[in-house]
């Protein structure tokens, strides 16, 4: 069905519900129209709210936790502490100012950060709290899920130190000779 | 993030996610009006329900990392999600959002989100969708994005 039977079959409010269509435009016209756009969008940042850019942070931020933790392969760099420190940045929020937001030291806190130490529930909880659901606890506790995971996986010497508390080693499964 | 069937009002949990090489033999132009194969060279997302491999719809976009921008390209649903009878609606609201959303991923409080319409159908785009008005585009961008992302739960 070309174009113009669509444009007979539908009203324009379905075809857009349904359709939007390849651009046909000159290189000039395509020059005018980016450069229409970026005048625009100028002028909509000029009114732009200091809450509206505060919540696209932080969504950007619970977004690349989400897309680390669900498809990502493990990276030590992007530690709970990692995404932490990008939280109090999207903020910009001083450690000691932080720590009192949600009532923990300012040690604990920077041992948190410096992976050092890990959060508890009810840190993640309060994390939750303080973002006002914009990054559930949840998402958090994924994050934290994954270094877990990675550290279970690749543990050998707590393999081998475990080893020794266990007996009657079922004589199944892969490692069966 | 929920499309709704049409007959009976129900919401029904929907999974928006890149095309795969696979996917193309099952995307036909009598299908989707559109030969996709031709936008294997941009970014093709596909929307499904949950649950089930059936293509809803397509949406196709290219990133202007320079602007912080990402333009659609491209947008169909599947034949019988069309008109006055279609089986699902919010398809094209749900493919919109997702890109929304892998633009905010990207570009954070500068993301912006625009498509060239054609000029019979930028009105509804405007109303359907939250978008504002730039010369020949339509573009979402600071509060409308926000509004079009809450509007789809994401």
């Amino acid at each position: 069905m070309k174009t113009e039977k669509l444009e007979k079959t539908y009203t324009p409010k379905e075809l857009a519900e349904s359709f939007v269509f390849r651009a046909k435009l000159s290189g000039k016209q395509k020059k005018e129209t980016d450069r229409e756009l970026a005048e625009a969008r100028k002028k909509t940042r000029e009114k732009s709210h200091p809450n509206d850019a505060l919540l696209l942070r932080l969504l950007q931020l619970k977004y690349q936790m989400e897309e680390y933790s669900s498809n990502a392969p493990f990276d030590a760099n992007r530690s709970f502490g990692f995404f932490l420190r990008a939280y109090l940045k999207s903020l910009d929020k001083k450690n000691k100012d932080f720590a009192s937001d949600i009532d923990i030291d300012e040690t604990e806190l920077s041992q948190i950060l410096n992976m050092h130490r890990k959060p508890s529930e009810k840190i993640i909880i309060r994390l939750e709290i303080h973002s006002n659901k914009t990054i559930p606890a949840i998402t958090w506790f994924r994050i934290l899920e994954k270094e877990k995971e990675h550290d279970i996986v690749t543990n050998t010497i707590m393999r081998k130190n475990e080893g020794k508390h266990v007996k009657n080693r079922l004589r199944i499964g892969p490692l069966v000779a | 993030m929920f499309v709704v069937e049409r007959l009976t009002g129900r919401k029904i949990k929907v999974v928006v996610e890149p095309v795969v090489k696979e996917d193309y033999k099952n995307i036909t132009k009598t299908k989707y009006f559109f030969n996709w194969k031709t936008e294997k060279r941009h970014k093709v997302y596909k929307l499904r329900l949950s649950g089930s491999d059936s293509v809803l719809g397509l949406v196709s976009f290219i990133k202007q990392d320079d602007e912080q921008r990402i333009e659609i390209n491209l947008l169909s649903v599947s034949i019988e999600n069309r008109g006055k009878r279609k089986k699902y609606e919010r398809i094209t609201g749900c493919l919109i959002a997702c890109v929304c959303k892998v633009a905010v991923t990207e570009y954070g409080e500068y993301a912006c989100v625009s498509l060239i319409p054609k000029t019979l159908l930028k009105k509804h785009y405007v109303k359907s969708y939250g978008m504002k008005e730039a010369g020949r585009s339509v573009y979402l961008e600071d509060k409308c994005l926000l509004e079009l992302l809450l509007k789809y739960e994401l």
